[in-house]
């Protein structure tokens, strides 16, 4: 019985090292099969005496094969690992490094997305002679040994929505959370609330959730990872990888493949490694803070061992988390930062502290959360200010934030205060006057009979009738007023309408389309796309804008091949050096900060300039008490070939404008042309006030990616703002031609208490 | 021979014809264009019958400006003459003309004419400056309440002061046209919820809540000046006064007189001389302000207390320019042709003469016979005539397309109008008779399905005794 027992565990790993190397693997993986094919031909013929030898010298050879193996891995391997059906998933932790578990909220197929799977864990341990009970919140994707109902720990929006639920109730009971990332990515639906939008509602709630969170990444793919995984501590198992996108995904980008062809492997196994997503590469850019030593070839559900490892780390996280934001800690804090350099034997399990959090540390918390991902992939940029320049953008948040303090908070309180009671009194005078004076002049009148004939009233009234009203109490016809003008507006063409099956419009000359018609057909209301330019100039006031950080530049940070030339082009085309465009401006009197992102300089993918731009902007706007406008001319998500650099913003820039709304601020983002994936789903899906303009597409993936991952075919008009109308992401439509008018209506009546002219 | 140019008409039925005849006379070429709906219309006749086969081009719609220019570049036009109506008023289309690679002359106003006089808030804006009488009222969109409010008392004080009863306010949707969004008040309390009214109606529809509000004014007279100026816009004519007052339930002119008023045969409440002198004075002085540089119509109302109110600029020839030239001699001409004016104008031509030389002389009037049924709101009626026949005589002139032999279908894709007749006399008293002698021998036969055959001859008959009478 042992022996077929350990015959099953022996082809088990086999048949595992076999799948993770492919077929053909390598010279060691050949060898290994045919010695273990012999062992297993041999073994009814050994002698009893021999087949325990026998046994130990095939499973020790097994070992040697694994750990050299080890050695060798490739990122491309690390994902196949990642992706085997014997790798551990979130129902083996739970048995393993959990005390006592209940599945909250479904129960296997029963489920409202059974791919994210919720639980109330208990943690106990021996404190002195007590036994103490601490309950956590995990949280994670479960991808369940590839059963098919899990749908592979790929959520669906709703799967995440849950989450938000549970992450909710943790915070009122005051909890910590743990989270387990085991996704290849968010699965890319648009039903509501839609897959981008509800990964931005995470982000944004996670970005001011009140209770410790530490995650662990197994597989962390792009913004499914990250709508669980903005978190306090992030550890991450030695084998996981952790990245932009699916390598096999970055292939078909790179190798412009459509209609669902295959990457050849090379290209995959290349871009895999140039995206630097293993452990390591990730604790050495900064995004994770620990890596958890798996046994070679990563870990299975019968690796004991490692999931003793497992609930150290994760004690050993939530701990740190705590006693770093705690007043009352003292040793204990000592004990815990002391083991964290040298290998004391100290236990985690013998240092108790209280999970729960009063009031200031939670603040505290969540300052230290902002702080933690502000400090993130400023090696990723090439920040070319000049030293003044440095200087002056550390000395200027201060002059800022007193200046404000003295105008907005000192003088506007006395100010407001003034207002409120001259109104208060004018309006006691008004009635005074409605109740006694006039009745006392009517009867005055009644006296002196009529005061002026009524040939004067005539001629007062017809002079106010029939005179020229004042040029600036309303508008005229100026002609051509745009003050920026496309270059297509020069070219002697016919230009037709995409709608003109359906609407009957007439073809438009490209002069008038895009002068002064401003790119909208008149009959149907298309919009055709404008260049970035006429936006900044016709209703951002850019020529009378006061543009900062333009020399923060994007690099290569993976050295990544063939990218450097790329960026360069774009900087030659655009004359810009990163695709965000941060500046002050004035609208129509009101000081705005706004932050544009430019579909022409890379397709107005996010990046580490881009990212640090963008949050540099809100703190300015957060400063300095000004509305912040965020204009995506558009944007094709996150820059790929930043890798983790890229996808770090999402949760970066969510927390700055999280922060910004906080305080009290208007944070508005309005979309144009295309805007899909990481950016919509967090930093720009999470704002309270969006807006579309016509004819703009809005979604989480492109229609080939989603006919890809799905296997359905892509409804018609499924990313059209109208339908992000329905489904509650965008907040209204706005024409074109109005959107200044629309913009200082907006700035006017919606928005935080502490905006400047409130 | 440089000055020999080829111009493309981008119209149909009578003014192609006419501008065919122009051209002939002139010395240019044309190029006449026609749709599958008007193969047998008299002007393609015309046109091959003047200029040959290869003057005309089949095109699927006027309105289609692609390929009306795509023909241009294959016949080699140099000009485009619009006519009226389909693209005469579109300053756009003209801006096309002498803006595109190829570019060519546009007969008519300079398109920024076009643009800024097409604009009937903007006209009545340039018109004030100038101090030219304009309806009195609101002369941009108003968008706020209390503006509205106040301009709404003034005008209910200034009618009660002026002693008219039931005065009346119009509260119009600025971008509105055609009758839409136009409402009365006559109750100033029932004002502010007509404005809302108006105003949510316009957001609706138009996409902009600018709302006018203006004098609502009953039972005025249509009169309109003809102006005649040289191209660069310095030097500006008139041809005498048109009276338009009698029109189809829709809005649409059927009987013009020229001049506007006779104050020697009908008796007026007010002096009608001075105010065809008002209007023509003022008409001018607008038209040398805005350096107008083709012929055009500046269109007027007169109250029956005789006060004219500039209504708007038509920046284009007339249906009704024949009875402005039937009044006028021009020095030794005995005959004056407003589209040859226009043409020769349009190409650069000087003006030849001046306002001096210019005299008037009897009275004539302007028929629109039209297949449609005044008695049932005037519906336009289609179907074949098969009769058409009149007197020949020297005070008569008849523009029809309608071909002289043989059967006409009316084309039910355009208006149904038939032909344009033009009377003349002496005085009023024998241009009416006139009128009445030709009504009277006119044959005209027709068949259609549905209510029948039908015209509007006995409407203008009726209407022909009481012209010019206030």
């Amino acid at each position: 019985m042992d022996r077929e027992k350990r015959l099953l565990a022996l082809r088990n790993r086999l048949a595992y090292v076999e799948d993770v190397f492919g077929p053909d693997g390598n010279d060691s993986i050949r060898v290994l099969k045919a010695r273990a094919a012999e062992f297993l031909e041999r073994l009814p013929h050994f002698p009893q005496a021999d087949v325990e030898r026998e046994f130990r010298r095939i499973e020790e050879l097994l070992d040697f094969s694994e750990k050299k193996l080890e050695k060798e891995l490739t990122p491309m391997d690390r994902v196949r690992i990642v992706r085997h059906p014997q790798r551990i998933c979130l129902k083996d932790i739970l048995e393993n490094v959990y005390d006592n578990y209940s599945e909250i909220g479904g129960q296997g197929e029963y489920n409202i997305d059974p791919s994210v799977l919720i639980a109330r864990a208990i943690i106990s341990r021996r404190v002195g002679r007590r036994v103490v009970n601490q309950p956590v919140l995990v949280i994670g994707h479960e991808k369940g040994h590839g059963e098919e109902f899990r749908n592979g720990g790929s959520a669906k929006p709703w799967g995440n929505a849950k989450a938000l639920h549970y992450m909710k109730v943790a915070e009122t009971e005051n909890i910590p959370i743990h989270t387990y990332v085991f996704t290849p990515g968010s699965y890319p639906v648009e039903d509501y609330p839609g897959a981008a939008q509800q990964i931005a509602r995470n982000l944004y709630e996670m970005s001011a959730l009140r209770v410790p969170v530490v995650a662990v990444f197994s597989e962390g793919g792009s913004g499914g990872a990250e709508a669980v995984a903005l978190a306090d501590r992030r550890i991450m198992l030695s084998h996981g990888y952790y990245s932009v996108i699916s390598p096999e995904g970055a292939a078909a980008i790179e190798g412009r493949l459509r209609n669902g062809q295959r990457a050849d492997s090379a290209l995959v196994e290349r871009c895999a490694r140039q995206l630097a997503i293993t452990a390591q590469d990730n604790v050495a850019n900064g995004y994770v803070d620990r890596v958890v030593q798996e046994p070679p070839l990563g870990a299975r559900p019968d690796h004991f061992e490692f999931f003793k490892t497992l609930r150290r780390e994760i004690l050993q996280a939530t701990n740190e988390v705590v006693s770093s934001v705690k007043s009352m800690k003292l040793f204990r804090a000592m004990a815990l930062s002391s083991r964290t350099h040298r290998k004391a034997a100290l236990d985690p399990e013998s240092i108790y502290v209280r999970w729960d959090l009063s009031n200031a540390a939670r603040d505290r918390l969540l300052c230290k959360r902002y702080q933690r991902f502000r400090d993130m992939s400023h090696h990723a940029y090439r920040d070319n200010r000049t030293f003044m320049d440095k200087i002056r953008s550390g000395l200027e948040p201060l002059c800022w934030s007193l200046h404000s303090f003295v105008s907005y908070g000192l003088a506007r309180g006395m100010r407001k205060r003034v207002r409120d009671l001259a109104e208060e009194v004018s309006a006691e005078a008004f009635l005074i006057s409605e109740r006694v004076v006039r009745p006392a002049r009517k009867a005055l009148s009644r006296f002196s009979g009529p005061d002026q004939p009524r040939a004067e009233l005539g001629k007062r009234a017809k002079e106010a009738l029939t005179r020229l009203s004042c040029p600036e109490e309303g508008a005229c016809i100026n002609g051509d007023s745009w003050v920026w003008m496309s270059g297509r507006a020069r070219e002697d063409r016919a230009v037709s309408c995409p709608n003109a099956r359906t609407h009957g419009c007439p073809d438009l000359w490209a002069p008038d389309l895009f002068s002064e018609f401003a790119g909208v057909c008149p009959c149907c209301g298309h919009h055709f796309s404008m260049e970035y330019e006429w936006y900044f100039y016709n209703v951002f006031n850019y020529a009378e804008a006061q543009e900062f950080n333009a020399d923060i530049e994007s690099g290569n940070p993976l050295e990544y091949e063939g990218f450097d030339a790329k960026i360069e082009q774009a900087r030659k085309r655009t004359g810009r050096k990163s695709s965000c465009v941060t500046f002050e401006t004035s609208l129509d009197g009101v000081q705005v900060v706004v932050a544009s992102l430019i579909a022409p300089f890379r397709g107005g993918t996010v990046g580490a300039a881009e990212g640090e731009k963008f949050i540099l902007a809100a703190e300015r706007a957060q400063k300095k008490h000004y509305p912040f406008i965020a204009y995506v001319h558009g944007t094709a998500g996150i820059r790929i070939q930043e890798g983790v650099n890229g996808v770090i913003q999402m949760p970066r820039c969510t927390l700055a404008v999280r922060r910004y709304i906080d305080a009290g601020g208007l944070y508005l983002v309005i979309y144009d042309t295309n805007s899909y994936a990481g950016p919509v789903a967090s930093f720009l899906g999470c704002s309270p006030y969006q807006f579309a303009i016509r004819s703009s597409n809005i979604g989480f993936a492109g229609p080939g990616v989603i006919s890809e991952t799905t296997g359905m075919p892509v409804p018609p008009n499924y990313h059209k703002a109208y339908q992000a109308l329905s489904r509650g992401h965008v907040h209204g439509i706005w024409d074109r031609r109005e959107i200044r008018k629309n913009l200082y209506q907006v700035l006017l009546t919606v928005g935080g208490r502490n905006l400047y002219y409130r | 021979m440089s000055n020999r140019h080829k111009i493309l008409i981008a119209n149909r039925g009578e003014i192609a014809m006419r501008i065919m005849c122009a051209c002939r006379e002139l010395g240019h070429d044309f190029v006449c264009l026609y749709t599958p709906e008007d193969k047998y219309s008299g002007h393609v006749e015309l046109a091959r019958e003047l200029g040959g086969e290869q003057s005309v081009y089949k095109i699927s719609n006027y309105l289609d400006a692609n390929e009306i220019f795509s023909v241009a570049d294959q016949a080699n036009a140099t000009a485009i003459h619009p006519g009226y109506g389909f693209f005469a008023e579109d300053f756009r289309f003209a801006r096309r003309v002498v803006r595109r690679d190829r570019p060519m002359i546009f007969i008519g106003p300079s398109w920024w004419i076009i643009r800024d006089l097409g604009d009937k808030i903007n006209t009545k804006r340039i018109a004030r400056s100038l101090g030219v009488p304009t309806i009195p009222g609101s002369d941009r969109p108003i968008y706020d309440e209390m503006e509205a409010e106040s301009i709404a008392t003034h005008l209910f004080e200034f009618q009660r002061a002026q002693d008219i009863r039931g005065g009346m306010v119009l509260v119009k949707a600025s971008a509105g046209g055609g009758g839409m969004g136009i409402e009365e008040v006559q109750d100033p309390d029932q004002f502010r919820s007509v404005f809302r009214r108006v105003r949510n109606y316009a957001k609706r529809n138009f996409n902009d809540e600018g709302v006018l509000i203006e004098q609502r004014i009953f039972d005025f007279n249509h009169l309109e000046v003809q102006i005649v100026s040289e191209h660069g816009g310095k030097r500006h004519v008139h041809f005498g006064t048109r009276n338009c007052s009698v029109q189809s339930t829709g809005k649409q002119k059927r009987i013009e007189v020229a001049p506007g008023f006779a104050p020697a045969e009908v008796p007026y409440a007010f002096d009608a001389d001075r105010v065809l002198d008002e209007i023509t004075r003022h008409s001018l002085a607008m038209a040398e302000e805005v350096g107008y540089d083709n012929v055009g119509t500046w269109e007027w109302i007169v109250t029956p207390r005789g006060e004219p109110f500039l209504m708007e600029v038509n920046t284009r020839i007339q249906v009704e320019n024949g009875i402005s030239a039937a009044i006028s001699r021009v020095g030794e001409q005995e005959h004056v042709d407003l589209v040859r004016e226009q043409i020769r104008l349009g190409l650069g031509d000087t003006l030849g003469y001046d306002q001096s030389d210019v005299r008037f002389s009897g009275i004539s009037i302007e028929y629109r016979l039209v297949a449609e049924a005044p008695e049932r709101d005037f519906a336009p009626c289609s179907g074949r005539i098969l009769r058409f026949q009149w007197q020949e005589a020297p005070w008569l002139k008849m523009y029809t397309q309608v071909p002289k032999n043989g059967a006409y279908e009316i084309p039910m894709e355009y208006d149904p109008n038939l032909a344009l007749v033009i009377i003349w006399g002496e005085n009023l008293q024998q241009a009416r008779e006139r009128g009445v002698a030709f009504l009277d021998s006119l044959i005209l036969e027709g068949e259609a399905s549905g209510h029948g055959f039908s015209s509007n001859v006995a409407f203008l008959k009726a209407r022909t005794q009481g012209l010019l009478e206030f």
